[in-house]
């Protein structure tokens, strides 16, 4: 069965109208963003974190609260969307694989900003960048990026979203709205690559994907050889009711490190499962968006 | 130490297969997993760092090990020498008699009695050996010897309540018969009996040194109805007699006691009793009716209000039966050609006769008719019952000749029922007629002359009895005495064979003997039907058997194997036995004891030694799964 089909098609579209008639105003390029020093209309404040630029502090509050804040503006311009799709095999793990649901919500966004005329381009990336679909505009160029997107294979091993946040950034290219499609499983943590996309004043959006096995891993009690499809290693455990509720509190307390440090830097920030359709997360993202402006 | 079953070590082969396992290990299940990032987080916080965590895929081998060689040595049954020779042979005596039903102890007697018997079960040894005897009349052998706990336990568990009297005297004898004496069994032959100690014969078996008695129960007070029996009368012909007999088996005085009787529902009689302790009242109750049928009596103790109630542990012996039989209607036809006066009033006066007269002989006779001749009799005797009075002339039986002058009776057949209560003797009797009975006839004379000429005669034939008296009644001063009447009333019961007829109430043990008839209404078998409505077979009709014994109070019927079918006969069964109602064991009895007190109550150790086996495997199957849910084999 394609991953892309005429209904998909539909439905794509239906959220592109939905996006126009009921949140005009508040998404991408109809959207006001967050660029330092671009606007001229002040927007609010926002606590300094260190590599801030220093030209943005509001000095007056400073010497008034003792606190340092952030002066953020609106800018008005097309925005630039950038989708960092994690292609790693940890992706294709999962019922439905959490790569396909990963392909199908960044089509979706794509197209989006493609009819809102913002431009956008989408990296796929594990290790570091595996294959890029370059810098587009105009709607009439989503039949290619659906093919791009289908042609991708979730391959990649050892996850390193700071290798491929250092890799991205170094490129010649506007700043603009970076969504990071990913289940974020980086060894070395995810948080450093993101660090990185702030500093260079790109604004990060994460959609953290897991299936419902990561969260619930029932049946796995007992003497069993675990298998890490990332790394393809081995390892002969005896998985115990105790086991598992430590790994269900690990895995909740992962979850809430993303949703705690998108929450400190003012990130959007989207935690899925694979079981809800992509068109119902992509409706709830454009709420969060709406109500968070 | 020896085996039992030393074929079961072959299961020990199975080592091999486990050590094989071992050595192989077996393929664990793949499961695929995203990221090992949180399982490494958990893994990887408890290294093994003991020796003993190191070792412990070698332990669990081990365990498994031990845990075969437990259970292989469990089935192969090792056991002592020693246990053969200490085993015991236990010949339990489980007392279910009458006063074992006493509720002075809750719930009774015998149930307390029953809890005592499993302790001693559960108490038994490896190769003990065990049989249960009951203690009621008759005693029996409700399971056999044998080691098996289920089948004992369930024997003294099935073991019903009965109101049959206490035998364990002959309980013991038979227990005793059952223990057979080998050269080293026999010093280990226990006899113990479960008893309330009420019953003759229990102070001397408690003396008895191969006899252990455990009690159960204590003094408790009683009234009992201790004799109740009803008869017809022998002169009455509707008339009825009750014998009844109440005793206070306490030491406290009995005010305000009752004895209800009643028949068929119908009270007939109220008694109020005072009874002082270890008083008795007796009454012979005198009444009458034609109706036959269940005579109860009931005890009912009241409290007034200035006494106390007295407690009465036993009901069994507060309400007893009696079957009266019942007087049926006899037709009776009195041929006369001139009439008798005397004669007929003295038939009317019997309230059971149903008369008719005729001064014309009568070509035909109704059968199941008593038929009275007065003078003239026909050639042809007619069947059934015939009483002749004066013949006049011959018939079939007999040729009548000359008068007799004023003979006297000198000889009277005192044990015939035709001559209870009558007195011959100085009546005067002219003008007997002298008869000569054909050589086939052979007349039991109930009433003769000096000359040896019978004056009153009984002669059986196939067709039926037949009476004749050869006095004049008009002559005589015979119909003016009373023995008139009562020969008339002697001659219709035993005409209809009821006369004074006594349906003994049996006591319970008791057991009857009835001829069963060879078919009712096509029914060939019947049953014995007990109190309860259960039933008990009995042989095919047309044979005299013996029914019983009857081991419950109540009212006990031969019945024919049909439904709705009518009772055969019927017996009324009481208690009646002051010592099974009398709930203080004697003052010789030594103090009560316990299972435990005797040495034969149950304790932990005792079990064979596969069982101990068999509970170390599972000890330490108990830990092999302990420590693998524990993870300690990883």
């Amino acid at each position: 069965m394609p991953l892309f089909d005429s209904d998909f098609l539909k439905k794509l579209e239906y959220l592109s109208l939905i996006s126009k008639r009921v949140f005009r105003g508040s998404l991408m390029a109809q959207r006001r963003t967050m660029q330092k020093g671009a606007g001229i209309e002040f927007a609010d404040h926002r606590e300094y974190t260190p590599g801030d630029d220093f030209r943005y502090l509001d000095w007056n509050l400073f010497a008034r609260l003792d606190e340092l804040l952030l002066k953020r503006f609106q800018e008005e311009e097309d925005l630039h969307v950038y989708f960092l799709l994690d292609a790693s095999r940890s992706m294709a793990f999962g019922d439905p694989p959490k790569f396909d649901f990963a392909r199908q919500v960044a089509a979706a966004l794509a197209y989006i900003a493609l009819a809102d005329l913002d431009r956008i381009a989408v990296v796929a990336f594990a290790n570091d960048i595996m294959a890029d679909f370059p810098l587009t505009r105009g709607k009439g160029r989503i039949l290619a990026l659906l093919k791009f997107l289908e042609g991708l294979i979730p391959s990649g091993e050892d996850t390193s979203l700071e290798r491929v946040a250092t890799g991205f950034v170094h490129r010649e290219q506007r700043r603009g709205l970076v969504v990071v499609l990913s289940d974020l499983y980086d060894t070395a943590g995810f948080e450093r690559g993101l660090d990185i996309l702030r500093h260079r004043r790109y604004e990060p959006h994460l959609v953290q994907i897991y299936d419902k096995y990561e969260k619930e891993p029932d049946g796995m009690l007992g003497d069993l050889e675990m298998w890490d499809v990332e790394s393809g290693a081995a390892r002969k455990v005896t998985v115990t009711e105790k086991n598992l509720r430590q790994y269900r509190l690990l895995f909740d307390d992962f979850q809430t490190s993303v949703q705690r440090y998108c929450n400190r830097y003012g990130l959007g920030c989207t935690r899925t499962s694979t079981e809800i359709p992509f068109d119902q997360l992509i409706l709830r993202m454009m709420r969060q968006a709406g109500s968070v402006r | 130490m020896s085996l039992a079953n030393p074929l079961a070590l072959l299961w020990g082969l199975l080592i091999v297969p486990i050590v094989i396992f071992y050595i192989l290990k077996i393929r664990l299940k793949r499961v695929p997993v995203s990221t090992v990032i949180f399982w490494r987080q958990i893994f990887d916080e408890k290294k093994p760092r003991s020796l003993w965590q190191k070792l412990r895929h070698l332990v669990s081998l081990l365990m498994q090990l031990a845990l075969l060689l437990l259970l292989v040595a469990a089935l192969a049954k090792p056991f002592f020498s020693s246990e053969v020779l200490e085993a015991r042979r236990i010949l339990l005596i489980l007392d279910n008699s009458a006063s074992m039903n006493a509720t002075e102890v809750t719930p009774s007697r015998l149930a307390r009695a029953k809890e005592e018997a499993l302790r001693i079960i559960a108490g038994l040894h490896f190769q003990d050996e065990m049989a249960i005897v009951t203690g009621s009349a008759p005693p029996q052998v409700v399971c056999g010897l044998t080691g098996h706990q289920r089948t004992l336990r369930s024997a003294v568990e099935n073991m019903g309540a009965t109101d049959s009297p206490t035998q364990l005297t002959a309980a013991v004898a038979l227990a005793r018969n059952l223990a057979v004496a080998t050269e080293e069994g026999a010093k280990h032959n226990r006899i113990v009996v479960i008893s309330d100690g009420c019953g003759e014969g229990t102070a001397e078996l408690a003396r008895a040194a191969d006899v252990a008695l455990i009690t159960v129960g204590h003094r408790s007070p009683n009234i009992a109805i201790t004799r109740f029996q009803a008869r017809r009368s022998t002169i009455d012909p509707i008339g009825y007699e009750i014998l009844a007999e109440v005793a206070n088996l306490s030491d406290e005085p009995a005010e305000d006691v009752r004895l209800a009787i009643a028949l068929e529902g119908r009270t007939i009689d109220i008694k109020p009793l005072k009874l002082g302790p270890n008083g008795r009242w007796s009454e012979v109750i005198e009444s009458t009716t034609a109706d036959g049928g269940l005579l109860t009596a009931e005890l009912v103790i009241k409290a007034d209000k200035d006494f106390q109630p007295l407690v009465d542990s036993l009901a069994a012996d507060n309400r007893a039966s009696a079957v009266l039989p019942k007087r049926e209607p006899v037709p009776v036809h009195m041929h006369s050609p001139h009439g008798n006066l005397f004669l007929q009033k003295v038939l009317e006066a019997n309230p059971l006769v149903r008369l008719t007269t005729s001064k014309e002989l009568p070509k035909q006779f109704a059968s199941g008719t008593v038929t009275v001749f007065h003078r003239e009799t026909p050639a042809q005797l007619p069947a059934g019952s015939v009483l002749v009075i004066d013949p006049t002339g011959d018939c079939d039986l007999w040729k009548v000749g000359n008068n007799l002058q004023n003979p006297i009776v000198t000889q009277q057949d005192r044990d015939s029922p035709l001559m209870a209560h009558v007195r011959l003797d100085n009546v005067i009797l002219p003008e007997a007629r002298k008869l000569t009975f054909v050589p086939s006839c052979k007349p039991q004379v109930l009433a003769g002359a000096v000359s040896g000429d019978p004056l009153f005669a009984l002669i059986e034939r196939p067709e039926g009895k037949v009476a004749v008296l050869t006095v004049n009644l008009d002559k005589g001063d015979l119909p003016f005495r009373t023995a008139f009447p009562i020969m008339a009333m002697n001659l219709f019961g035993f005409f209809t064979s009821n006369s004074g007829e006594l349906r003994e109430a049996l006591p319970t043990g008791a057991t009857a003997e009835v001829t069963l008839p060879a078919s009712t209404a096509g029914v060939t078998t019947f049953s014995l039907r007990a109190p309860d409505g259960t039933t008990r077979k009995l042989p095919p009709g047309g044979v005299k058997t013996t029914v019983g014994p009857f081991d419950h109070c109540g009212v006990w019927a031969v019945v024919p194997d049909a439904p709705g079918a009518a009772a055969l006969d019927e017996f009324a069964v009481n208690l009646m036995n002051k010592a099974e109602s009398d709930l203080r064991p004697p003052e010789a009895l030594p103090a009560p004891a316990t299972a435990a007190e005797v040495g034969l109550a149950g304790g932990f150790l005792g079990g064979p030694a596969w069982w101990y086996l068999a509970l170390a495997a599972l000890v330490l199957l108990a830990c092999e799964w302990y420590l693998y849910q524990r993870r300690w084999i990883s």
